[in-house]
Formats: structure tokens, sequence, C-alpha cells
């Protein structure tokens, strides 16, 4: 996702991410002791010569420790929850933070051999680890939007919209399962920005965000998010029949619980809240939520109400 | 080498834990100020008599840094000793002997080690934003250069939770785990809790069923597992000999201490079981002429039960790789043959902050005074105090004695 904190190169450590580009492991050994080091410096941490060189190594380990990271330690790192996060202890004895890939949580032991995996999805590459005999090597581009829910199975159940026992047999407090997803992307939001007018700049100035904002990054109009419910298409298994026309009668209650960072999947799910009959024809209020994928908190709950008339 | 043991913690105050959007706010001169009065008064010592400081310098509120001249100046004070310490959680302790040193060396009378942890009134041109900003990356550098904003953030390792959690797997992988043993040190700090009215969850026992059954964070790591930051902060007194005698209560004599700093991520620690609480405790223990078998109260910093667990190893309470034992063979209660965290711990106290680490020291001190009501041990001479600042990077150990 966009808003991710990205490493910055420096003098120091340019060699590093040049190598990793690449596809490559540079690491920093000591001429004047032998000895590796992590992460890249001027001076050597063992005995603080300033004689080191960049060599390659295999990127070959095992897994010095994990966890799995049920509340993504940023919002930004919904996308990737449960996060695998680990230590890796290479073979030349140095330590480095990463995440492992491709790997279920049953499969993951400390101790495990485990192999580089070059993920250039993002801006700057990053160096993940899998398992030693996992196929994986490289990770690209993110795939992308799942353009539509497959289709269920077995046909929709039709309800005619005057019969109230079985409508008032929707009500729940579960919800369905989930949309398709749908990207949020800036372009889109910049657009957002130009048709309504709210060009606030936590929506469309990134470098300002990022430095000034409390999100590390720009963040999505609510009602953009809201406007994007027609984007995402909610496997109910029902749908109503016999009614001569519909319209969309408002919303009891609109609420944009958390941010949607710039560059997010979002997703949404429902479920029906109430059924009233009334005297125009069938009211149905659905409970419309859009989460960003992976996140619990949603970034949208709208109680829309739908009229159906003859 | 080390102390003599001829200074001593006189005088204490505490703000009882709060939620911080109920708290008070106060500026932090202004809590600096309030909570050395409490203590001077609970001392029986004047304001004049103040003639060092030790003070928080990180997220001291109205200044970043020329911290001890502002807080001297604010307070009225001369100072021979202005010091800033920055251990997170283990500063406390860290303090406590600095000030002790202070004044062995003769620099000194009385020292005020004080943390203020509740936030400030917003200014009128200030940035909402900028809180949550700040919170936003944790104890986290994001500077130009930092080696975790390059190396450790774009992976997501962030904050404190996954840290200790990965110590805690690791634990696990070497000695084996027993996570009913790890709820029980909870449960039995929050009975301690229960008999301390000031406590975050005093009124509020629990089971080692509810503490399995809470929500996972970081595996193993559960939510009751962790610490509750609260509002709050924290002053003591450090005092000379002579002072120390003329003072209200029992002194708690700085006896013996320790200080040590691996590394901030244990990623970068050789061997992260190994903890800086290790040497730290060893050296307070030979200054101190005790061992650990000599301690009536350990008060063993709690951000998280991992924590405690491998404080009571590396500290020689426990074996190496025993301490889940020692947990499910000893009651840890005031009313236990090992009382632990008698105030609670932060645990069931709760987490102001790096003031957080001083609710340990102040409940030592208490329970050598003889002031801890419904929790006070039938006899207690001897305490060990240890702090923890960042992810296990800095510890600290503190032996005090009633005589």
């Amino acid at each position: 996702m966009a808003n991710k904190p990205q490493p910055v190169a420096t003098d120091i450590s340019r060699p590093y991410w040049d190598a990793l580009k690449a596809r490559r492991i540079e690491l920093q050994q000591c001429d004047a002791c032998g000895r590796w080091n992590f992460f890249p410096r001027r001076h050597c941490p063992h005995c603080l010569s300033d004689r080191l060189a960049w060599r390659e190594v295999s990127g070959r380990g095992k897994l010095l420790t994990y966890t799995i990271a049920r509340i993504p330690t940023l919002p930004d790192f919904a996308d990737e929850a449960p996060q695998k996060l680990a230590v890796v202890e290479l073979a030349e004895g140095v330590h480095l933070n990463t995440t492992l890939v491709g790997l279920d949580e049953d499969e993951i032991q400390i101790g495990m051999a485990v192999r580089p995996v070059f993920d250039a999805s993002g801006d700057t590459p990053l160096l993940r680890f899998t398992g030693e005999n996992k196929a994986l090597t490289v990770i690209k581009r993110a795939a992308d939007d799942t353009p539509e829910v497959a289709s269920p199975a077995k046909a929709k159940r039709q309800i005619h919209f005057k019969d109230f026992e079985s409508l008032k047999a929707l009500v729940s407090d579960d919800y369905s399962g989930w949309s398709n997803t749908y990207t949020v992307g800036q372009e889109l939001i910049d657009q957002f920005a130009a048709l309504s007018g709210d060009d606030y700049w936590i929506h469309t100035d990134p470098e300002r965000a990022r430095k000034q904002g409390p999100f590390g990054g720009t963040i999505a109009h609510g009602m953009l998010i809201q406007v994007l419910l027609s984007r995402l298409t909610m496997p109910l298994d029902w749908e109503l029949t016999g009614f001569g026309n519909m319209a969309n009668y408002g919303s009891n209650k609109l609420r944009f619980p958390s941010p949607v960072p710039a560059g997010s999947r979002i997703h949404g799910r429902a479920r029906v809240k109430a059924v009233d009959e009334v005297k125009a024809g069938t009211q149905l209020t659905l409970e419309m939520c859009v989460h960003v994928v992976g996140q619990e908190r949603p970034a949208l709950i709208n109680e829309l109400i739908v009229l159906y008339m003859l | 080498m080390g102390l003599q043991g001829k200074a001593a913690i006189v005088g204490i105050a505490q703000y009882r834990p709060e939620k911080y959007q109920t708290a008070p706010r106060m500026f932090h001169l202004e809590q600096v100020a309030d909570l050395a009065r409490q203590a001077l008064l609970d001392a029986g010592l004047e304001a004049s008599d103040i003639d060092g400081l030790c003070v928080n310098g990180p997220h001291f509120h109205e200044a970043s840094s020329f911290v001890p001249a502002m807080v001297g100046e604010y307070l009225g004070t001369a100072l021979n000793f202005g010091e800033v310490v920055d251990l997170g959680g283990a500063s406390g302790v860290a303090m406590a002997w600095r000030a002790a040193a202070a004044i062995e060396l003769g620099l000194c009378r009385a020292v005020l080690c004080v943390i203020p942890q509740r936030m400030a009134p917003m200014g009128p041109d200030e940035d909402p934003m900028a809180m949550a900003r700040a919170m936003r990356y944790g104890g986290h550098s994001t500077a130009f250069g930092a080696p975790e904003a390059e190396f450790d953030l774009p992976y997501g390792h962030m904050a404190q939770n996954t840290g200790y959690a990965m110590i805690a797997q690791r634990y696990k992988a070497r000695y084996g785990y027993d996570e009913a043993a790890m709820a029980k040190i909870v449960v039995d700090q929050r009975t301690n809790a229960c008999a301390n009215p000031d406590a975050m969850f005093y009124g509020k026992p629990l089971s080692i069923d509810d503490v399995l059954a809470s929500r996972m964070v970081a595996d193993p790591l559960r939510v009751l597992e962790i610490v509750m930051p609260v509002a709050g902060g924290a002053a003591f007194i450090v005092a000379d000999a002579d002072l120390a005698r003329r003072g209200r209560h029992r002194p708690a004599w700085v006896k013996g201490f320790g200080e040590h700093i691996i590394s901030k991520s244990p990623t970068y620690a050789p061997d992260m079981l190994d903890t800086p609480i290790g040497p730290a405790s060893r050296r307070a223990f030979a200054m101190a002429g005790i061992t650990p078998a000599d301690i009536d109260v350990a008060q063993l910093y709690d951000c998280y039960t991992i924590t405690v667990l491998l404080s009571l190893e590396d500290a020689g309470f426990a074996k190496k790789g025993e301490g889940m034992a020692f947990v499910r063979e000893h009651d840890l209660t005031y009313k236990g043959d090992f009382p632990l965290n008698t105030h609670g711990g932060q645990l069931g106290f709760g987490q102001a902050g790096s003031a957080g680490g001083m609710s340990q020291l102040i409940e030592a001190v208490e329970q050598l005074r003889g002031s801890c009501g419904e929790r006070q041990l039938s006899r207690c001479d001897k305490a060990f105090v240890s702090g923890t600042g960042g992810v296990m990077s800095e510890q600290a150990a503190l032996i005090l004695m009633g005589e």
C-alpha cells in the first residue's frame, strides 16, 4: 500500500539497495577482523575498523524467531494481515528483520532453513524469506483487483417484495460474504477532489500528508468511499421480485470509523437490518460496511434505505 | 566498587493511574512542581533541601533540550547536578542510582527524580494531528539515516508487541512454553492489584481462563499479557544519610545497582534470550553483598509477561529455562511465598509511560516502610526492583534495604 513506510537509502546503505534491485544480496564484511555486518554502517561493529567491503552472499539462513501479528502493526500493513514478522540469521551470522512469504502458519518452525525472496511489488525492493524448499523467488507487482464476485453456484433465492414473512427472515446480525475488491488510488482521489471541490491537502497532497498528516500519507474522502459502494457487488443470496420501481431513499446513519489510505484495496459486505411495510411499499434497511482489505475496523458504515414500490 | 549504601529514598509521590481521555491535562513543568511538593511533604523536607535533579528528556512537553535548567528555574531551585535520563521504562531505576551516586560523591544532599506523564493542555495553535503523528511509529525513529527507519519499519517491524512476542517465540522453541504459567503471572499480579485501591484494575479479579481466552495480539502474547497505557506520573527524592534519618519514614537505602544496554532491537542482540537484566542484577547483588534468596519482595518490570519470566531467570530468582516451573510452584501474590509486584505490577496498576517503571520502585519503598495496607508483607527489609526500556533494549536493577 502506498502509505507503508519506505526505506530511504543513504550514501552508506545504497550498495545494499542497488544490489537488491538487481536481485542480489550484498553485505559488508570487515577486511580488518573478517566479520560480517548488518545493517550497513561506516564502521565495523566488532572492531570499529572502517575497512568494510561489500560482498555478495547467498541469502540462505535459518529462522531465528517469528511472530504472527494478529492486529496490524500499522493500519497500512492490513493487506498483509496476519503479518508473519520474522528474524532471519544468515549463514554469515548476521540477523535481519523481514517477513515470511509463501508459507502457511503451520509450516513455520524456528530453526528451519530459509531462502531469500526478492519482493519487487512495491516502490523499493524488499528482502523477504520463504522455506528452503519453496519455489517462490520473486514477488512481482500485486495482482489486479478481483473484477467480480464469482456468481453463487445456486441461483439467488427469489422473494416477492410483499412477502413480509420471508423478508423478515432476512433480518440478521450476520454479514454476507465479502464483495469484490477495488483499489482506491491517488488518481481516483484526485478526480473526486476535482469533482466535489473538496481538495483538502490530506486527500490531495501526498508530500504534505506524509510530513504533516497523522496517517503517513494521503487518505480517501469518506464520501468517495460512500460513492464507491456502487463498485462493490455484495454476494447476497437473495433478490426481490414483483416490484415496479425501486428507489434509494437515503440513509439512517453514515459513519467513517477508519481512514482509507491512498492505494488501499477495499471490499464490502452487507446485512439486512430491518424490513418495514410503508405506505408506498416495502422499505429495506441494509447495513453496508466497507473495509480496507484485512482491516477489522470498517472504513464506512452506511445504513442504506431502499424503497420497493409497485 | 560501587555505592556505600549511604543514600536513601525518603520521599515518594505518584499520580493515580487514569485513562488519558479523562485525566486532567497539566503542563509537564506544573506536574513536576506538583509531584515535587507531594514528595517533599511525604519526606518531611523543604523545597530548599533539593539540590539535584533527574528528569526525563524525551517526551518532556515544554522543551526537548535544556530540560534540567528549565525545570530548575521553574522550581526556583539551584542544582549541583542536572541529569536527563533517556532509558524508557528503566528510567526510574536508572535515576535512583544516579541520584545516589551524586549524593555519595558529595555533590548533592537531596535529588528529585521525576517523570510527568499526564498530557499537557493543547495550545491554541497546536496541531491536533501532531500527537497522532508522534504515536504512529511508537518509539521508533523515522529520521533519515536511522537504521530502524530503513531496515525495520518497511517490513512492519514496529512498536513493542511484536518484538516481545518474537522473544517469547524464541524462548518457546528453546525451552518450551506453558501458556497457563504465563497467564498465572497476570492472575497473581491482578490479585495484588485487587488489594491496591489505586490500581487501574482494582476490583477486577481475573482467572487463568480469562487470560487464555483473551485476544491473541502477536503469537504467543495475548492482550491481557500486555500493559495498558495510562496517564500518570511519579517522583521520588533520594537524600543523604543525615536528611534520611530526620525524615518521616523508614528510609529505603540504595545498596546496589546495575545497568546494562545491549541493543535497541532484540534482532541485533547476539542472543535475545540473554537479557540485559543478567549483568545488571549480578552487579547489583554483588554491590549489596546479598543474593536473590535474601530478597523479600521482587518488583520486576512487567510490560509483558515474557519480561517478568526472563527477569525471574536472568536476575537469578529461577534457573535459566525453569522460569515457568518457578511460576507454577510459587504463589506470587502478596500472601504468597514469592511476593512479586505487590502493587499489581504495571499489568494490574497501569503503565504511565516511562513513569510506569517508577510504580515498581515506589511500591518497594512502601513495602520497606510498612505502609501498604492490605497488601503489606509481614516482613520486608530487602527489595529488588528492575526496570526495562524499549524492547529489552536497556535494563537496570536496584536493591533497596530498610537498614
